[in-house]
């Protein structure tokens, strides 16, 4: 429910509000878009304020933010609520975290809005779910959900919460950034460790991404990534891995297991003879 | 956005770093009398918290404001929280919060 709010928030507010033009936008924007557009991209992320300003807007694309390597479309904060102004069509006030103080906006369409908003005062600790955007240079926080905090243990929650995300998202770079990818704008790919590595893997071709393969692992695929057994169409017999590599027969073994369901090597005209699935 | 005045997240040992600028902090109320209220702090050391608190102060007050000296604040926001408050989670997201992860925080 929130996703769908929140593209029709992002967007609308995009094209002065308008409800007609916004639909237009999206369908149009959506050829170049849509990749990025999936469900891993608008995931709430738990940030501080100080984390916002130093945010990297990647593009000129006005909603595209970037911390730790992430794109950051919605956003949770915790902190005081201040400067609420109601006014005929939006709420605006100020979240202070202790961090720094972010401006946002509450669109008030509908009664529960409305309702929303009544039930927070200046000074009060909230929660604030939010999408966040650029405007004229400045980041905003068009807030969807603007909730008192009721157990203030969820403070320090949120900002253990923070860290904890940010830890994250900022070990998921470093192995990217150490499996020799060249640089590139991240993209949602990061949120998750499936689709880094996949993505890993189409872009690294040939060189190919073997992170995290190890010792004898690496030995053996090395061994089967050379042109020459590359080359070979029956691949090659395990026994001459094992002569080759001057390995027992059993570590041979284990590393061809372990490569096969990693999806890295495959069995050929029997279940002795491997072949790496680097380059076909 | 402004980013020029944040409060720290301090205990009683961090204060000591901080003293002059703003922070936040929760203590434990002991006592209150008037315009100063004895707490003590989530790393269990006693501060003074200058101010005007609130008529009815609960067991747990979080205060931000400047530090005064080492061992007091002169407070500008009280909220009180509640009587039942996981003092170890704050303490440690405040170690954290001074420590490796400051740059998200100051």
């Amino acid at each position: 429910m929130y996703g769908g709010n929140n593209q029709f928030d992002g967007n609308a507010a995009f094209s002065g509000g308008g409800f007609m033009p916004s639909q237009a936008t999206q369908t149009a924007g959506d050829h170049s878009f849509s990749p990025a557009k999936n469900r891993d991209s608008q995931t709430l992320i738990p940030l501080t304020v100080k984390q916002i300003s130093e945010a990297f807007q990647s593009s000129d694309d006005k909603t595209n933010f970037l911390i730790d390597g992430v794109d950051v479309n919605n956003v949770k904060l915790v902190g005081i609520l201040c400067n609420k102004m109601e006014r005929v069509t939006d709420v605006s006030f100020v979240v202070d975290d202790g961090t720094g103080r972010l401006d946002c906006f509450r669109w008030v369409n509908e009664a529960v809005d409305t309702k929303e908003m009544e039930a927070v005062t200046n000074g009060m600790y909230v929660r604030v779910h939010g999408h966040l955007k650029g405007f004229h240079g400045k980041k905003q926080l068009m807030a969807y959900s603007v909730r008192p905090v009721d157990d203030y243990n969820e403070i320090a929650y949120h900002f253990a919460q923070v860290i904890y995300v940010h830890s994250y998202n900022s070990s998921l770079r470093k192995q990217h950034d150490s499996s020799s990818m060249p640089a590139q704008v991240p993209s949602s790919a990061f949120n998750t460790p499936l689709k880094g590595y996949q993505a890993s893997a189409s872009n690294q071709f040939p060189g190919y991404s073997m992170d995290g393969i190890r010792g004898v692992d690496k030995m053996v695929l090395d061994f089967l990534q050379q042109p020459s057994c590359l080359a070979l169409e029956k691949g090659v017999h395990r026994n001459e891995l094992v002569q080759q590599l001057q390995l027992p027969s059993e570590k041979i073994s284990e590393a061809l297991d372990s490569l096969e369901s990693e999806g890295l090597i495959y069995t050929t005209i029997d279940e002795f003879h491997y072949k790496s699935t680097g380059n076909g | 956005m402004d980013m020029s005045n944040p409060a720290v997240f301090v205990n009683a040992e961090f204060l000591k770093e901080h003293v002059g600028r703003k922070v936040r902090t929760v203590v434990q109320v002991v006592q209150s009398d008037g315009d100063k209220v004895i707490g003590k702090s989530t790393d269990e050391i006693q501060l003074v918290v200058k101010g005007n608190p609130p008529n009815a102060l609960s067991t747990f007050v979080e205060v931000i404001g400047i530090a005064d000296t080492i061992q007091s604040i002169e407070a500008e926001i009280w909220t009180n929280f509640g009587d039942t408050f996981d003092v170890n989670s704050y303490e440690k997201v405040c170690r954290l919060a001074n420590g490796d992860y400051k740059h998200l925080f100051i």
